[in-house]
């Protein structure tokens, strides 16, 4: 008489382990990331150690090395510029704008729009720096 | 006679994890391929929410006053002098031990880049400065 011996079967390998470290990272990337619309052309921003953290909300006005504009990631001309930084003051008269101008950028163009948006009535404006080297 | 039939436990059916799986992978591969993480700052450069009504402008003609020029090549200038940043530093200190509050005014040239003045504003405030104020420049009519 010859016995059979059942298939063997393997080890259900269990996915609970996976689950969890993916789910950790999912939760961990969702957390520490703050999406923000990025500018349409390369800012580096200047190094500075003494600036303070920078709030969420606002207006992003992206400027680069040569003067190009972009208002929350979509370029935008200085005539159309100032139309829309006004609609955007009369909704929250108190709108942070903050300026990320490449270190590059000479200053003839970042002090004209703080005159800018001063003339149009903005109250916070800032400049936005980073503390690390390259 | 009786007998008992036993019927067997009843298996629970199976929910498949392998779509949660591929949906929690894919979200994960999102956020590590287009997250781009910088540490940024920033440094106020309006502010009239702070403004006291007692606060007088800080020009050249107040006697304290401390006028810094920025030329167009990032040089750092007193009194037509150019001067390094160990000496600034030594010079703002011995003015502010002598008034706190002793205003400084920045005073860049529109072609000086946008890094020298956050240089120049980190060695004043970190000499202690407090009443800092950077002169701009009108647009031409």
């Amino acid at each position: 008489m010859k016995l059979r011996r059942p298939a063997r079967m393997a080890d259900r390998e269990t996915v609970v382990a996976l689950i969890d470290v993916t789910f950790f990272l999912l939760i961990f990337f969702m957390l520490v990331g703050r999406l923000d619309a990025t500018a349409p052309f390369t800012v580096k921003p200047p190094i500075g150690t003494t600036g303070t953290d920078l709030p969420a909300g606002g207006i992003t006005l992206s400027l680069s090395d040569t003067g190009a504009l972009a208002l929350d990631g979509a370029p935008i001309t200085r005539a159309a510029l100032a139309t829309a930084v006004t609609t955007r003051i009369t909704q929250n008269p108190k709108v942070l704008i903050r300026i990320n101008a490449d270190q590059a950028t000479e200053l003839r163009h970042v002090l004209l729009l703080i005159t800018q948006f001063e003339d149009l009535g903005a109250r916070d404006v800032a400049l936005i720096v980073t503390p690390e080297g390259p | 006679m009786a007998f008992a039939l036993k019927r067997p436990p009843k298996r629970h059916a199976m929910i498949s994890v392998v779509s949660m799986i591929d949906v929690m992978m894919i979200l994960l591969f999102f956020f590590m391929v287009t997250s781009t993480y910088l540490n940024l700052d920033m440094v106020p450069a309006l502010q009239k929410s702070e403004e006291m009504p007692g606060d007088a402008p800080a020009g050249a003609g107040t006697p304290t006053t401390l006028l810094i020029r920025i030329a167009a090549d990032g040089q750092t200038m007193i009194g037509g002098q150019t001067i390094d940043t160990a000496a600034l530093t030594t010079l703002l200190q011995s003015r502010l031990a002598a008034d706190p509050l002793t205003p400084v005014v920045l005073f860049p040239s529109g072609g000086a880049h946008l890094q020298d003045l956050i240089r120049l504003m980190d060695t004043v405030t970190r000499s202690g400065a407090v009443r800092v104020k950077v002169i701009r420049i009108e647009a031409a009519p």
